[in-house]
């Protein structure tokens, strides 16, 4: 009897040793986002390396509709988690009262000048939405993103085009692309945030922060040039740019997967799209190290005219919630999403643009990503804004764009719909 | 009352989960309509308000319409195709039964974001799958369904009843086995066949499994949500909204909670409505063995 207590104690003791004494003492940190679960977990680990007393516990949830019904559901029941993955403009207005402000955490950690450090355009995202007397930054930007149109390199040169530098040349290399068996503009308009993007990029060639303006309450959405933006747009499919069908078609995963396979000319996406090149093998001749491609922003509309700026902003950002305002070690790591060694891995991969200055990606990087990355971090500082503030606003504004597209709806007619949702929104 | 007593307590775990998971969150929707919610709103009573909203908001009658649609057409064709291939089944194949009631009923049980994904790929003119078929007669796609908004809500139609009639037909395998041999071998003495068979001898037998079927297939037409929302997310510009896709802008994307909770009672309203009228004119006799349980 003896001999069996004391093989138990030891045991008993052994299994205690075993489990890590620190493990018992850790402090948790508990994050949700829709991040990339494998770069997280990369971040997670920079992290707990500098920080060994802290635990962070990650989870991964698709954007929608599952992350968006957990965030409610979460917000209804007071059991939000510490840090929660957000996007300016309405996303984060809708949990505004759920997050604490993070003026006095930012300017403690970097200083009070911190906010010359961020982008402008994010920057100026940070407090999208925010009643007018409410200057407080309710999430703090990870990473930036500044939307292009992507080309396959391969294809144009053994069709023997060139990027477009006008509409019509687009026209023309579309028809070529097509002729030639492959999908010219692929646009996955099923999707109303690509159908935004591509429709911004048109709106800021012909009236630069017109549409910014115009959400905000300061100038007319049914405004000449926002009219032949929509025009324009409605031309993309007329003029059979986009493939046969886009509106009935997605960007992800469909569409990604098309163009990493070489089936696809041009997309529109963004900055984001270099992370292809990181993902686990097998990855495709085009999408290793990004050798097959290259991007160009919208060409001019108008010959002789500018093609479209820079558009951009925030790719994702970070809030501290209420209930993690009470643990005091969820700052830290939100402050190394942002700006310190979580935010270097997520570089590293390719994940995104960073949203302060002075960062860039370390590691296996060939010089064409390189290349790539430059041009695109020199064009952020004066990107024109992507988001809209406010939901009902979006909402209608996608629901006009397809109208636009399918020919249920003129332009002007759609502008007057996305006016009318403005004023009362804004009222 | 202490006779009584027993009985009491052995129902008490059932109603205590029907009120914790039932009829609370019902409770708390139908306050919550009656209440502006969100950052862009303003809080407080609101009264019916947002019901009103709903019968003057030209979406919630397209809503309407799709579902009304859905319902009329998936229910009856869903039971046609999987009642006949039911009958095929059971009374026309022998050894390799199990491997067809199998194979139909495998779209039900697949992931609906896979069905969704391997359909819309379908669809699509230049590298879909039905463009490939039709090369081969000379024919060129230019439009997907899904992208026409005069298609779209037939679109997905067409892929519901493909991936639920195989529900439809199991329920009749069940109702065609649970028929007596006896009356078979009468009917069969009696010389009826084909139609004959099938509308005054099949169709009456199985008339229990028709009437679940109905009234799932009603419940469930109120419940489409998965499908739309991964193939056209109710677009394009509302033409294939349905009740689950508004009711999740209105809820989780624009944040109107009120709103949303308004038209989450109307359908509940019109769900009971319609079980209700279903229960009256065809009785309430829903098992596939025909049997009576009123």
């Amino acid at each position: 009897m003896k001999t069996r207590a004391c093989v138990f104690t030891f045991l008993a003791m052994g299994l205690l040793s075993a489990y890590p004494a620190d493990a018992q003492q850790k402090k948790e940190i508990t994050v949700w986002s829709w991040f990339v679960a494998s770069t997280m977990e990369k971040s997670i680990k920079a992290f707990e390396a500098k920080h060994p007393d802290l635990k962070v516990n990650y989870t991964y949830y698709n954007y929608s509709p599952q992350y968006l019904t957990a965030l409610k559901a979460a917000a209804a029941s007071n059991s939000l988690p510490d840090i929660i993955g957000l996007q300016p403009g309405s996303f984060t207005q809708q949990y505004r009262e759920q997050l604490t402000s993070l003026n006095s955490y930012a300017a403690k950690e970097w200083g009070d000048n911190w906010t010359s450090q961020v982008f402008p355009v994010a920057l100026k995202q940070l407090t999208m939405g925010n009643p007018s007397n409410d200057s407080n930054y309710y999430l703090l930007p990870q990473e930036c993103q500044v939307l292009c149109i992507w080309y396959n390199k391969p294809i144009f040169q053994k069709l023997g085009l060139s990027v477009p530098k006008t509409y019509a040349e687009l026209v023309q290399v579309a028809k070529k692309l097509t002729s030639s068996g492959y999908i010219p503009l692929y646009q996955g308009a099923a999707d109303g945030w690509q159908n935004e993007n591509v429709f911004l990029m048109i709106a800021n060639q012909l009236a630069p922060g017109l549409a910014e303006k115009a959400q905000a309450g300061q100038a007319p959405w049914t405004s000449p040039e926002l009219v032949s933006a929509l025009e324009a747009w409605s031309a993309l499919f007329k003029d059979h740019v986009f493939q046969e069908g886009a509106l009935g078609a997605r960007a992800y995963p469909t569409g990604a997967q098309l163009f990493a396979q070489g089936r696809i000319g041009m997309m529109a996406l963004g900055s984001w799209w270099m992370q292809e090149s990181k993902f686990p093998p097998p990855l495709s001749q085009f999408v290793q190290n990004m050798n097959g491609f290259d991007f160009f922003y919208f060409p001019a509309l108008k010959e002789g005219g500018q093609i479209s700026p820079a558009v951009g902003g925030v790719d994702i950002g970070y809030g501290l919630t209420k209930n993690g305002e009470k643990n005091p070690e969820a700052w830290k790591f939100l402050a190394s999403l942002v700006k310190g060694e979580a935010l270097q891995q997520a570089l590293n991969d390719l994940n995104d643009l960073p949203s302060f200055t002075g960062f860039e990606p370390q590691g296996d990087i060939t010089p064409n990503i390189k290349e790539m990355y430059s041009r695109f971090i020199a064009d952020l500082p004066h990107a024109e804004n992507q988001r809209i503030a406010h939901p009902e606003i979006g909402q209608e504004l996608d629901n006009v764009l397809a109208g636009v597209a399918s020919g249920t709806v003129t332009p002007a007619d759609g502008l007057k719909r996305v006016q009318d949702v403005t004023d009362k929104t804004l009222k | 009352m202490k006779k009584r007593l027993p009985a009491y307590l052995y129902v008490l775990p059932a109603v205590l989960l029907f009120v914790l998971f039932v009829a609370y969150p019902i409770l708390w929707v139908i306050c919550e309509s009656l209440y502006g919610a969100g950052a862009s709103h303003p809080g407080g009573f609101v009264g019916l308000n947002h019901y009103w909203q709903a019968f003057q908001d030209p979406v919630f009658w397209r809503v309407l319409l799709n579902m009304f649609l859905w319902g009329a057409i998936t229910i009856p064709v869903q039971m046609v195709l999987g009642g006949t291939i039911a009958y095929l089944i059971e009374r026309h194949t022998h050894r390799s039964k199990t491997f067809f009631r199998v194979m139909f009923f495998l779209p039900v049980i697949t992931s609906v974001s896979v069905v969704s994904i391997v359909w819309s790929q379908m669809y699509a003119p230049y590298y879909g799958i039905i463009q490939e078929y039709a090369k081969l007669i000379g024919l060129q796609l230019s439009v997907s369904p899904l992208g026409e908004p005069s298609l779209a809500i037939y679109g997905l139609i067409l892929v519901n009843i493909w991936q639920w009639t195989g529900f439809s037909m199991l329920m009749y395998v069940a109702g065609l086995n649970n028929i007596p041999g006896e009356l078979w071998d009468a009917a069969r003495i009696d010389g009826a066949r084909g139609l004959q068979l099938a509308t005054r001898v099949i169709v009456p037998l199985v008339s229990p499994v028709t009437r679940s079927l109905l009234l799932l297939g009603v419940i469930g037409t109120l419940q489409t949500f998965p499908i739309v929302h991964l193939m056209t997310d109710g677009g394009p510009d509302h033409a294939s909204e349905i009740f689950g896709t508004y009711i999740f802008k209105q809820g989780f994307v624009i944040g109107d909670t009120g709103y949303a909770s308004a038209l989450s009672t109307l359908v509940l309203l019109i769900a009971l409505g319609l079980s209700i009228m279903q229960i009256v004119f065809l009785g309430a006799r829903l098992t596939p063995a025909g049997t009576a349980r009123r």
